[in-house]
């Protein structure tokens, strides 16, 4: 059974179109990352799944439910960190937790909810005192209540700092350990290169991409940097290099030689280099990051219209 | 269901507002009031012989500041119970988890009415208290049917404001729509009852018997006015001397005339309860329904 199942879904508001014809699978346990810039119909999918919004078209079952008709149901047995939540002001943190310990029927401890997400000594605290990061804290402690079978992030890092983003990451590892499914949304890249399974990118209310990392990495041609330290520099050889199929690009400070190209062809680079008569002292290979690959999936676009 | 959940929460939270105090302070002021300034003219003078006065006199007094302090004190308590959540992301939260919509509202009417009734109850608990103090005499049964339909009007009021704010998609649209409703109930009510049956009997020609019952069928559907006719039939141990009493001096006799020794069915005491309980069902009922259709 699929843990989420979005068929055909479209979301319009007005002439507006948020989502359009999104289909998407997530397997159980599996890590999820959903990505996209601001804007792109991420939070308007995540509402969809939680029923907040109901689709113009297309069916969204979690968990082997209906998410409109069982909505209660899936919830159940569902964390959840939304987006653009606030907290009860004049309840405590721990007063938050026992809220959903209530709801979910559960019997948990608010004390180990605090610490696991690092805000013991701060339960008894009014939850309008806290911090932004401290909220979303709050609110990722209330996600856990009942170890869920499935686990929406929308955002997770928002006001945290790199401590409470690594924390986060941390806790995301722990649950998928255990077996839960955690389907999470982002902009910011490496949260998900971290611990995503799997990650899909939507652009303009459109899923453009869907694989794993390394798949991802495949398809957009996978360019990666060669750093080529020489003794000296043949010349001719820049020439020489930039004629070699695979190679994108050549670069050139002082004795140092940075060489865009599929990774296949780095083994001719080199030959190339030794035959003109320099000798290769260091060389490295830099894989493209993420936030590359997220760049060619979104801004290619704006580019070329600009 | 877990609407005790929500009810409780949101009792919780606004039992930390100085909100709830402030009223309570309110509701024990204006309930004590009378019954101090009995005790104060009474002091150092003999009790009068005879005509002794009774707590009936407090209730008659103060029926007609509850009927209108009561709506308010609801409508400003429970208007923004769901837009505000709405507005500041906290239903998101409440939703996240295993509610209903249905919960949410259910759970609201139920917490906002606790969070009325129990200023309610303390005000009315001190002027008992001071009531004892004085020589009126205290007539329990009476003081507790007035205590029971003033929190009944509490949470028909409450069910209003919940649905408006269960229908509203902003606090701004609740706040008009809930004004609105007040001056409706409570100002503009008798007066419009009034012209929609002139007008049926300039256009349909309405016996003058017809004309009458149907201008009481119509007050009595608005929720202030019949908690004034109920506590007025108790207090004066008769339904029609209360129905009559809704008409202005000048027609009481022609209405005493027409309605005679009972009231038809619909005039009824049961009735108007249920008309009462009605607009609670009406209005919680529908705001539900367009909550449970929107995209939030």
């Amino acid at each position: 059974m699929a843990a989420i199942e979005i068929d055909g879904v479209t979301k319009r508001y007005g002439d507006v179109v948020a989502v359009r014809d999104l289909s998407l699978d997530i397997a159980e346990g599996e890590v999820f990352g959903f990505l996209g810039p601001n804007g792109a119909g991420k939070s308007t999918t995540i509402n969809m799944l939680l029923d907040f919004v109901r689709p113009t078209e297309g069916e969204i079952r979690v968990l082997g439910r209906d998410v409109h008709d069982e909505s209660v149901a899936v919830r159940e047995h569902l964390g959840v960190l939304p987006e653009g939540f606030s907290v009860y002001d004049r309840l405590t943190g721990r007063q938050h937790l026992e809220f959903a310990i209530e709801s979910k029927d559960a019997d948990a401890d608010p004390d180990a909810l605090l610490e696991r997400v690092g805000l013991s000594g701060d339960g008894d605290r009014k939850a309008g005192g806290y911090s932004k990061g401290m909220a979303q804290r709050l609110v990722l402690a209330m996600s856990l209540v009942d170890d869920p079978d499935l686990l929406v992030l929308d955002e997770p890092s928002t006001g945290l700092d790199p401590n409470g983003a690594k924390q986060m990451r941390e806790i995301v590892r722990e649950e998928a350990d255990r077996g839960a499914t955690v389907f999470f949304s982002s902009h910011i890249l490496g949260q998900v290169e971290a611990v995503c399974d799997r990650v899909g990118i939507l652009r303009e209310g459109e899923l453009v991409a869907e694989d794993s990392i390394e798949g991802l990495r495949d398809a957009v041609g996978s360019d990666s940097t060669l750093k080529v330290r020489v003794d000296s520099v043949p010349e001719g050889v820049l020439a020489d290099l930039r004629g070699i199929e695979g190679v994108a690009e050549v670069g050139r400070e002082d004795h140092t030689l940075r060489v865009t190209c599929d990774s296949g062809v780095k083994a001719s680079v080199i030959t190339t280099l030794e035959s003109a008569g320099a000798e290769v002292e260091d060389f490295e290979m830099e894989e493209s990051s993420l936030e590359d690959l997220f760049m060619a999936y979104t801004a290619d676009k704006q580019e070329v219209e600009a | 269901m877990t609407w005790q959940a929500v009810a409780r929460k949101d009792f919780q939270d606004a039992v930390r507002s100085k909100w709830l105090w402030a009223l309570s302070a309110l509701f024990v002021l204006v309930f004590s009031l009378p019954a101090i300034l009995q005790f104060y003219l009474e002091m150092g003078s003999a009790p009068p012989q005879g005509e002794q006065g009774s707590s009936d006199a407090f209730i008659f007094l103060m029926k007609q500041g509850t009927s209108v302090l009561v709506p308010l004190i609801a409508i400003v308590l429970a208007y923004a119970s769901i837009t505000q959540e709405r507005e500041s992301g906290s239903l998101k939260l409440l939703l996240s988890l295993p509610h209903s919509r249905e919960d949410v509202v259910f759970g609201k009417v139920v917490g906002r009415a606790g969070v009325l009734t129990l200023p309610i109850v303390l005000g009315f608990v001190v002027a008992a208290v001071l009531i004892l103090a004085t020589s009126l005499s205290f007539k329990l049964a009476n003081f507790v049917l007035f205590a029971v339909l003033t929190v009944v009007l509490g949470l028909v009021f409450v069910g209003l404001s919940v649905g408006i704010s269960a229908a509203a998609s902003t606090g701004r649209r609740a706040m008009m729509s809930a004004t609105g409703a007040f001056f409706m109930f409570v100002i503009l009510w008798n007066a419009f009852a009034n012209q929609l049956v002139n007008l049926l009997d300039k256009y349909v020609g309405l016996a003058d018997a017809t004309q009458l019952h149907a201008v009481l069928f119509l007050k009595l559907l608005n929720p202030t006015q019949a908690y004034k006719t109920l506590i007025d039939s108790f207090l004066l141990e008769s339904a029609v001397q209360s129905r009559i009493m809704m008409f202005g001096f000048m027609r009481q006799q022609v209405a005493a005339q027409t309605l005679g020794e009972s009231l038809p069915v619909y005039l009824s005491n049961g009735f108007v309860v249920s008309y009462l309980l009605l607009w609670l069902l009406v209005s919680v009922g529908v705001g539900y329904w367009v909550f449970e259709n929107a995209d939030l």
